[in-house]
């Protein structure tokens, strides 16, 4: 038995489960709710609920007082649903969410790509003739047959877009990522659901973007800004793009000409692994060093949208605060799972 | 007729941003540096006050209505309490010196931190943060008192609770917390939240309040229990606060670094020194253990506190430095001060005693890599000594650590054979230390710290010339009830007979 959490003042809904607490849902749907103690004692968690019936589990008497509970406020880290709920959290509201619905899209693959020797991109023409609306940044689930169940992998193309590109990167052993790169064959009938995620560009503050993006981590920041080239936005963007060698700097071409034909587009891709002595040019060395050295160690007055794997956001995550840029600034693709919902973490940070 | 439409309520946000921020005001009389004379002398530079972040919204008349509540419930507990005869409840009275040294050593430096934050309150010129200090100044100065109050049902039937305050001023033991909280209280108000913010709400509240709180639980103290989950409600507050600040200082300006660094380092260690007193008290002084002191410390400090300092090396700081004498320490630390205590035992506002058999065994559990090798053996000999009717005293006054003010009773951190002693010379005289981390202390402070006042002096200097008679009434010690050995005390006669009196129809 589940029920629907909706949690204003974002509006978005996610699923809660019978016994689970209202944080946990929001922590495993990507929704940071403050939290510290984790077992009513603290009150960091406190929300109010608007609509629905909770139990209050082991919150403490000192911790949330009669009154409150009269009020309707709880703690979201010991609060279960018993009924649909509608919580109103402090989460600031964020003027650049679209809040889109999410819902189901049936498709067809149209076509397969290898892009590197470990990725392959994948085209899907969506049923509905108005395909799917989504922020440039957010990802989707893709639906995957024989009982694999269904995975994540963020939008490759712009919204404008007419078909949904998805760029997937073989995991050694993953079953999900071993089907599509072994067995999908264009003209298979896929399902997505989405759009999901808070990962998009906060084209309100008009401020110059930072992208860095390494891996299989390039599909956001490339539909981020292949959206912003395409509506005008007129402040300078730049993409710190990293891979371990040449073969695997996939779209490299594509960004070449796009910095060519938008003045305002800087690209900088950058080798970890490239063999010494090959033709490569540019830069050698991980993204954040590249970063560092384009920047000049100065990173000031610009908002960044970090995208990778984790190593690599924590040293650009580092090299940015110690270029000055700090968190109200950054912005990571978080998938939290459970095993980090669990992991000991200071509270210095919320979001990074 | 015209519709009445209600009056939109007021989110939280506007709500805070008006009974805070709005309230701010540029002077237009005097200057800025005139109003705020302490802000800039430490070095820290800030560019934008209205960066400061107030995760909490929490106004004033919010905040009154909850303390409020948490005030009618903890009374309401702590009357019943008295009036059931909880302070029959507890394990047996071996608890009491818990609750004495917590009374003593602990509790008045809640006093002071609320004396403090009051001051800081007044200092800083970001107005969110003068409300966040204010509101901490009141969480303090209700903590002490709840603390005080709490602890005055015992007062009544036991030894030692009485004459808490003399004992913060004057007991050689309680110094080492007083000089804590003096010293933060003499900085400037940067450091002074570091020190308190940082060291005391984050590195060390979770390893004074949890296990302490958990061992009151254990042993059966429900006044005690009480006022630690009114006080926790308080803590992420305070928390939040002394990180904010942290964060803040940081981010403001780059050559903020290097003197957040320092004062890290610093209060790392004062905080770990200040420690021992808490670790020996878990170990040594519950009847019933939650957990020992090393499993404690290796939850809160080495792993929150290393979560921590992965966090802050983001921002470049590194672990203090004295982290890796800290870990040496572990396995020693608590053994060394209860040795200490023990053997100072005619000077103590509370009971101590030789560990049982079952206190040994479980402490060679908990310390399998120590306790039997150098710490059992001690024991067993001081055991012997009592059994021949000579138990051990050490009558002489020890060398005291000019930082911390402990004597200098622990161990070099690579070998705990030998004793740890470092010297300074400065204009002339010789300051002794307990460890590096304190010389190093000393050494960047040196005019603040020979300032320091080690009260366990007065016993050689006029008018108590060496009586150590005397001196026990100038700590206001009742010699024979207070202090001395745990077996044979009244505390303990007291207690066995009033619960069979309690339990039994004798």
């Amino acid at each position: 038995m589940s029920y629907q959490l909706t949690i204003e003042p974002l509006g978005q809904t996610v699923e809660v489960e019978e016994g689970q607490t209202i944080l946990d849902a929001a922590l495993r749907a990507g929704i940071y709710l403050p939290h510290a103690c984790c077992h009513g004692l603290c009150a960091t968690c406190k929300v109010q609920v608007v609509d629905g019936e909770i139990d209050h589990g082991e919150a403490s008497n000192f911790a949330l007082m009669d009154f409150e509970r009269e009020e309707g406020k709880c703690l979201a880290c010991c609060a279960t649903a018993q009924d649909d709920l509608v919580i109103e959290a402090e989460i600031e509201e964020d003027p650049d969410a679209e809040n889109l619905p999410v819902r189901d899209f049936d498709g067809v693959v149209s076509r397969i790509e290898t892009l590197t020797p470990t990725i392959k991109g994948l085209w899907i023409k969506l049923d509905d003739p108005d395909g799917m609306r989504f922020q440039a940044g957010q990802y989707v689930n893709l639906e995957l047959p024989g009982g694999i169940g269904s995975r994540a992998f963020s939008i490759a193309s712009q919204p404008s877009a007419g078909e949904v590109e998805l760029n997937v990167r073989i995991v050694p052993g993953g079953q999900g990522t071993g089907y599509i790169h072994e067995q999908m064959q264009a003209g298979d009938r896929v399902r997505i659901t989405g759009p999901y995620g808070r990962f998009f560009v906060k084209k309100s503050a008009r401020v110059p973007v930072l992208f860095m993006a390494g891996g299989s981590g390039l599909s956001s920041p490339r539909s981020m800004i292949l959206d912003l080239l395409e509506e005008g936005f007129d402040l300078p963007i730049t993409l710190v793009y990293g891979q371990r060698n040449r073969e695997e700097l996939y779209y490299h071409e594509a960004f070449l000409e796009l910095a060519a034909k938008h003045p305002n587009f800087t690209y900088v891709p950058a080798l970890s692994h490239e063999p010494e002595g090959s033709a490569w040019e540019g830069f050698r060395g991980f993204v954040h060093e590249a970063a560092k050295a384009h920047f000049d160690n100065d990173f000031r007055g610009c908002k960044a949208y970090l995208c990778g794997p984790p190593l690599m956001i924590e040293s650009c995550i580092a090299t940015l605060m110690q270029g000055r840029l700090f968190e109200r600034d950054i912005y990571t693709e978080k998938f939290i799972s459970a095993a980090d919902a669990q992991q000991v973490r200071s509270p210095l940070f919320r979001s990074i | 007729m015209d519709m009445t439409v209600a009056k939109k309520k007021l989110g939280l946000k506007e709500k805070y941003k008006l009974l805070t921020r709005d309230l701010g005001w540029e002077p237009t009389y005097h200057n800025k540096d005139e109003v705020f004379p302490y802000v800039k002398y430490e070095g820290i530079k800030v560019h934008d006050w209205e960066k400061w972040e107030d995760p909490f919204r929490l106004t004033m008349d919010a905040y009154w209505k909850y303390q409020a509540e948490k005030e009618r419930k903890f009374y309401a507990i702590i009357d019943a309490h008295a009036q059931n005869n909880g302070h029959l409840n507890i394990t047996d009275a071996r608890y009491l010196s818990a609750l004495k040294i917590f009374l003593q050593a602990i509790s008045p430096g809640e006093y002071c931190a609320g004396k403090g934050f009051a001051r800081m309150g007044r200092e800083f010129p970001g107005v969110g943060t003068q409300v966040a200090c204010q509101m901490q100044a009141i969480d303090e100065i209700r903590h002490a008192q709840t603390q005080i109050h709490a602890l005055s049902n015992y007062n009544k039937f036991y030894n030692g609770f009485h004459a808490f305050a003399d004992a913060r001023d004057r007991m050689w033991y309680c110094t080492l917390p007083r000089s804590f909280f003096d010293d933060a209280m003499s900085a400037g108000p940067f450091e002074f939240m570091i020190a308190i913010g940082f060291s005391f709400e984050y590195v060390l509240t979770n390893l004074l309040f949890v296990p302490f709180m958990s061992g009151a639980a254990y042993n059966g103290d429900m006044a005690t229990v009480t006022f630690g989950f009114s006080a926790q409600s308080d803590e992420a507050r305070h928390m939040t606060l002394g990180l904010e600040c942290i964060k803040f200082m940081l981010e403001q300006d780059p050559d903020n670094l290097p003197i957040v660094q320092n004062w890290i380092d610093k209060w790392f260690w004062r905080g770990f020194r200040l420690l021992g007193v808490v670790g020996t008290m878990m170990d040594y002084m519950l009847p019933k253990r939650v957990m020992s002191w090393r499993e404690a410390f290796e939850i809160y400090g080495i792993e929150n506190g290393g979560a921590l300092f992965k966090d802050l090396a983001r921002y470049g700081i590194r672990p203090p430095k004295g982290w890796d004498d800290a870990g040496k320490a572990l396995d020693h630390m608590t053994h060394q001060f209860m040795l200490a205590l023990y053997q100072y035992q005619f000077g103590t506002a509370f009971h101590s005693w030789i560990p049982s058999e079952e206190d040994m065994a479980w402490l060679s559990k908990k310390y399998p890599t120590t306790f039997d090798k150098y710490y059992r053996p001690r024991w067993e000999h001081i055991k012997k000594l009592k059994e021949a009717g000579t138990p051990y005293a050490n009558m002489g006054l020890a060398k005291l650590c000019q930082t911390c003010q402990i004597p200098t009773v622990f161990t070099e951190p690579d070998d705990p054979t030998t004793l740890c002693h470092r010297e300074v010379e400065y204009k002339g005289e010789t300051y002794h230390f307990c460890s590096d981390g304190c010389q190093h202390i000393f050494e960047k402070e040196p005019e603040k710290y020979i300032q320091g006042w080690l009260p366990l002096a007065a016993i050689f200097q006029a008018p108590l010339n060496g009586d150590l008679g005397a001196w026990m009434e100038w700590v206001s010690l009742a010699d024979g009830k207070d202090n001395g050995d745990f077996a044979g005390s009244e505390d303990q006669r007291n207690f066995e007979a009033w619960r069979n009196q309690a339990t039994s129809n004798q």
